[in-house]
């Protein structure tokens, strides 16, 4: 499955650069280090719930709850954190447990007993945000006790050391350089077609060069920060997912036509349950990291969350009827959306405000997908 | 019903009546492609005019440009109506102009009933106002036009509830009684048992004989030859040649739409026409004849000896006495014993039907009445049972419960090699070897926005990972296949290979499914059936909606399968193809075996009483 340009995937590009020149003309500030770090924290968290709400959208179905559920995952552990003195690890595992138990169940719900998924999960929305203020009682609970430093509370305050940051860059471009190598050794053995040398080649020194940029680029405040590989580890694996294993080509299907893919073999119910579950575990990772990147669990966590992560779909180019999209253009898709979540926040622009850009930008998104799908 | 304004007109078929329609150099180009590059044709009043060519022609551009789905001012040329130029926005335009368009697509409400359909925006109205829908009156009405068609179907029943042939004539039956002046139909009849087309053909008759003109849209030559004043034939695109139906024959009209004669539709096993012995034979391999070899050399100067010097058997069923591979010395020809013997290491065990069914019964649901009642045969290796019947008497119904796809087993044994085969799923059967072709390729074959590499894999795709066996495990084991690497280059190449000798018509395998010509599609699908390497495949209507071309390439594919020893259930509603390509037919009626049929006893006039339910009376008796 080679990716073809699209029309639209070149304007998503086009677009971010836009709105970054709009505001770093408003405010230069906005491509600062500083403000860089930050806004690439928020895409880390978006994007990670994203991903997961991609792959939900591959297969035609939604997800509404994991708003309420990013709240109730990042409470829960918070609870158990600072009120039962758990360490932080286990209070964290506690609640990814949490979390796999209740998208299984919903999963298994929407499977088994044909309920919608758009209901039952805005069941789970105000279920979740319910159980969410019981857990918290409706107060704030840090994520840590006192001042102490402890793994959750790190999970968005890390940064790597500037020299090893740039080690991990060049890791991953030498990572890049043997993968590459091998899939064309792969593709030779079998007599197919390979691309030129020169353009490999290239590709990789810009991809690399890009790496290092990055790297330094985050130097300059306090280092890459922990979310990002966070996202980059999900991003790399639903795109393994997606692209390299029967389960995602049978998202694709399932999404494309469901009774095709019942009649092609394909174990609809099983994956459905599976993607939910996947869903779960970037739910629990969203929940932890936006949690700790507040500091504390307060009832306003993950509002409205579901719908950023499904407008960054959207935008990306993902279909809400289901059968496509890609990993690359979610994660552009979750960068448009905090670039403008940020910058607006940066110039200051009142809540209102922010709100109706907020859903003017998910509904351009949507009206595009209606678009295209024809 | 209508008054006789149009049938009081004399419209006879002279040349000397203005074109009721008339298209003049329509060019429609779509990025990348150009789909019609020249056509001319004109329809005259009361004139059933036909459009042949094979799949990717044209045809279906035309039609949408007919009708208005592709706009005035997307195409270059002109569109007139009555000798005025129209210039159509839409499909209501063109409806406005007295045109109605049915598509092979249906434009049928699911939910709706039959009668709502039917009467879809014009429902008959009473009550102050005219607020109030008659229902009444529309179901009446309904009830009415449906006895006409000779269907008896409940008009209040939804039309989702309907067979896809029943739906087809649900929308023929809205278009007629539209009374539109110009009907295009776009292959009609695909769908239909021949019962069915019989009445929809004599219908247009009749309304021809009213005066509406009709563009019809056939694969099946036999129809068109029945039924059109005119044929235009188009190529590539463009409009090749415009017969007199009268004046021509089917192998010419064939010959126009392929640029190439082809003079043998069924490509049968050759018989020997001579009673002397052929110094070359080739037989296909079918399990009635598998005592004759399927090829076998003699020598061309030692005529007499009586023993081929070369001889191949199909390694099935009866030739468990003969070897399937037998070589003897050509000079020393009166040599009585083969210097080279193979014979079949399983024979013994391949006289065993591979597909045993007895006694079957299944309902739709565990409380619902049956569709399939008490059906038993056997299937072997190497066979291609054929399976007929009308609309609704059961056959898709077979094959999809047979597939797992379909249905609750109410009782009965099915047997898959020896072992029982349940078949709660279609993944049970692929996995065992049982694989469906469905005759709803869009709704139940493809993925349409993938490519077609993707929808040739899809069902074989474990064949591509490698899952360690410590995996395996219990509740990894779930998910354990699904989530291992495909070894992508591998599956490209299967993928070529299919896309290959199926004679794929696209750039590459990375184009659109939904792009590709029905004939196209239905060779992905068969090829994402192939693919799963089974032992027993099941074909609903593979032929249907495709051209002539293809449809021989179809019928070529169903002899390679049985000549690997693969069996084949074959369903059609063409007879000709049925009783072409099967060693054995049962037909069934209501859900019942009607009669069964060896091949010397094939005729349509038995098949047809067995399927109309009197077959079985005559073989009882």
């Amino acid at each position: 499955m080679t990716l073809r340009p699209t029309p639209q995937f070149l304007a998503l590009p086009c677009a971010l650069l836009a709105i970054a020149v709009f505001f770093a003309v408003k405010e230069p500030a906005f491509l600062g280090p500083r403000n860089l770090t930050q806004l690439i924290v928020e895409f880390s968290i978006v994007g990670t719930l994203a991903l997961g709400m991609f792959m939900i959208l591959l297969t035609g179905q939604i997800d509404l709850s994991v708003g309420s559920g990013v709240g109730l995952v990042g409470g829960i552990a918070a609870v158990l954190v600072f009120q039962q003195g758990w360490p932080a690890s286990l209070a964290m595992l506690a609640a990814f447990a949490a979390a796999l138990v209740l998208w299984l169940l919903m999963g298994t719900l929407i499977v088994k007993q044909r309920i919608p998924a758009f209901i039952i999960t805005l069941g789970g929305l105000l279920i979740f945000k319910g159980l969410f203020w019981l857990v918290i009682q409706n107060s704030t609970v840090p994520v840590s006790r006192g001042d102490q430093d402890n793994l959750y509370s790190l999970l968005t305050t890390y940064y790597l050391p500037n020299h090893v940051g740039l080690a991990l860059a060049a890791l991953v471009a030498a990572a890049l350089a043997i993968l590459t190598n091998f899939t064309r050794a792969a593709r030779t053995a079998h007599g197919l077609p390979v691309p030129p040398v020169a353009r490999v080649v290239a590709q990789w020194l810009v991809t690399a060069a890009a790496l290092v940029a990055v790297a330094h680029l985050f130097n300059q405040f306090r280092g890459v920060p922990l979310t990002l590989l966070i996202l980059s580890a999900t991003a790399t694996t639903v795109y393994f997912l997606t692209q390299h294993t029967p389960f995602g080509r049978y998202l694709y299907a399932i999404g494309g036509n469901e009774e095709a893919a019942v009649l092609s073999g394909i174990a609809v119910h099983r994956v459905l349950i599976g993607v939910y579950v996947l869903m779960g575990v970037t739910v629990a990772l969203t929940g932890f990291m936006t949690t700790a990147y507040s500091g504390a669990s307060t009832t306003t966590v993950g509002d409205l969350m579901e719908l950023d992560a499904i407008a960054a779909c959207v935008i990306g180019g993902t279909a809400l009827k289901g059968g496509r999209g890609t990993v690359w253009g979610v994660i552009l898709g979750a960068l448009i959306m905090t670039a403008l979540l940020n910058g607006m926040t940066l110039l200051a622009v009142s809540p209102e405000a922010k709100f109706i850009a907020r859903g003017l930008v998910l509904t351009v998104a949507v009206w595009m997908d209606v678009k295209l799908s024809r | 019903m209508c008054a006789s304004a149009h049938s009081s007109l004399d419209i006879s078929h002279s040349s000397f009546a203005k074109p009721l329609l008339e298209a003049r150099s329509l060019v429609k180009k779509f990025p990348g492609v150009t789909a019609l590059r020249d056509v001319a044709f004109d329809l005259r009043p009361g004139e059933i005019h036909a459009l042949c060519g094979e799949n990717g022609a044209g045809k279906s551009t035309l039609i949408k440009l007919l009708a208005g789905i592709h706009p005035h001012g997307s195409y270059e040329g002109e569109l007139r109506v009555d000798d005025q130029t129209v210039a159509f926005q839409s499909i209501r335009d063109a409806e406005a102009a007295g045109l109605a368009v049915i598509t092979q697509e249906f434009a049928l409400i699911d939910e709706l009933s039959v009668a709502e359909n039917i009467f879809l925006g014009r429902a008959p109205r009473c009550g102050p106002l005219g607020l109030r829908v008659a229902w009444l009156e529309m179901h009446r009405r309904a009830g009415v036009l449906l006895a006409d068609f000779g269907l008896a179907i409940p008009p209040e029943r939804p039309v989702r509830e309907l067979g896809i042939g029943q739906k087809q004539l649900v929308e023929i039956i809205r278009a007629i009684d539209k009374k539109s002046r110009i009907l295009v139909l776009d292959e009609p009849t695909a769908a239909l048992t021949e019962h069915e087309v019989a009445v929809l053909l004599s219908h247009l008759s009749r309304l021809r004989a009213q005066g509406t003109a009709c563009i019809y849209i056939s694969h099946k030559l036999d129809e068109v030859f029945a039924l059109a004043d005119r044929i235009t034939v188009l190529r590539d695109g463009a409009s090749v040649v415009t017969l007199t139906t009268r004046d021509t024959t089917i192998p010419s009209v064939i010959k126009h739409m392929v640029g190439r004669e082809i003079s043998d539709l069924f490509p049968r096993r050759p018989v020997a026409a001579s009673a002397s012995e052929p110094t070359l034979s080739i037989r296909r391999p079918v399990a009635a004849s598998a005592s004759e070899p399927i090829l076998s050399v003699r020598h061309p100067l030692a005529a007499s000896a009586s023993e081929p010097i070369l001889s191949v058997r199909p390694p099935v069923a009866a030739s468990a006495s003969k070897p399937i591979l037998s070589v003897r010395h050509p000079v020393a020809a009166s040599a009585s014993e083969p210097i080279l013997s193979v014979r079949h290491p399983v024979a013994a065990s391949a006289s065993e039907p591979i597909l045993s069914v007895l006694a079957l019964t299944a309902a739709p649901t565990r409380n619902a009445p049956p569709f399939l009642r008490d059906i038993s045969f056997d299937l072997r290796a190497g066979e291609v049972l054929g399976i007929g019947g009308l609309m609704g008497a059961g056959r898709t119904e077979l094959l999809m419960h047979l597939f797992g796809a379909w249905g609750h087993r109410v009782s009965g044994d099915v047997t898959l090699r020896g072992q029982p085969f349940p078949a709660p799923t279609p993944r049970d059967a692929i996995t065992r070897g049982l694989v469906l072709v469905s005759e709803d390729r869009k709704r139940f074959g493809l993925i349409l926005p993938q490519p077609i590499g993707f929808n040739l894999s899809l069902s074989s795709l474990f064949r591509f990972t490698r899952t360690p066996p410590r995996w395996r495990g219990l509740w990894g084991g779930l998910y354990a296949r699904q989530l291992a690497p495909i070894d992508t280059p591998a599956e490209h190449l299967a993928n070529q290979h299919f896309f290959t000798s199926l004679r794929i018509k696209a750039p590459d395998q990375h184009a659109r499914v939904g792009g590709l010509s029905g004939g196209n599609q239905q060779k992905v699908v068969l090829g994402k059936a192939l693919m799963t390497e089974p032992t027993v495949v099941l074909l609903d209507e593979p032929t249907r909606g495709i051209d002539v071309g293809a449809k021989r390439e179809v019928y070529e594919l169903i002899n390679r399968l049985t000549a690997e020893g693969k069996a084949v259930i074959l369903v059609s509603s063409e007879l000709p193809e049925l009783m072409g390509l099967s060693d054995r037919i049962i037909m069934l009626t209501a859900g019942r075996i009607g009669g069964e049929f060896a091949r010397a006893d094939f005729s349509q006039e038995k098949l047809l009483a067995a399927a109309m339910g009197r077959g079985a009376a005559q073989r009882g008796e």
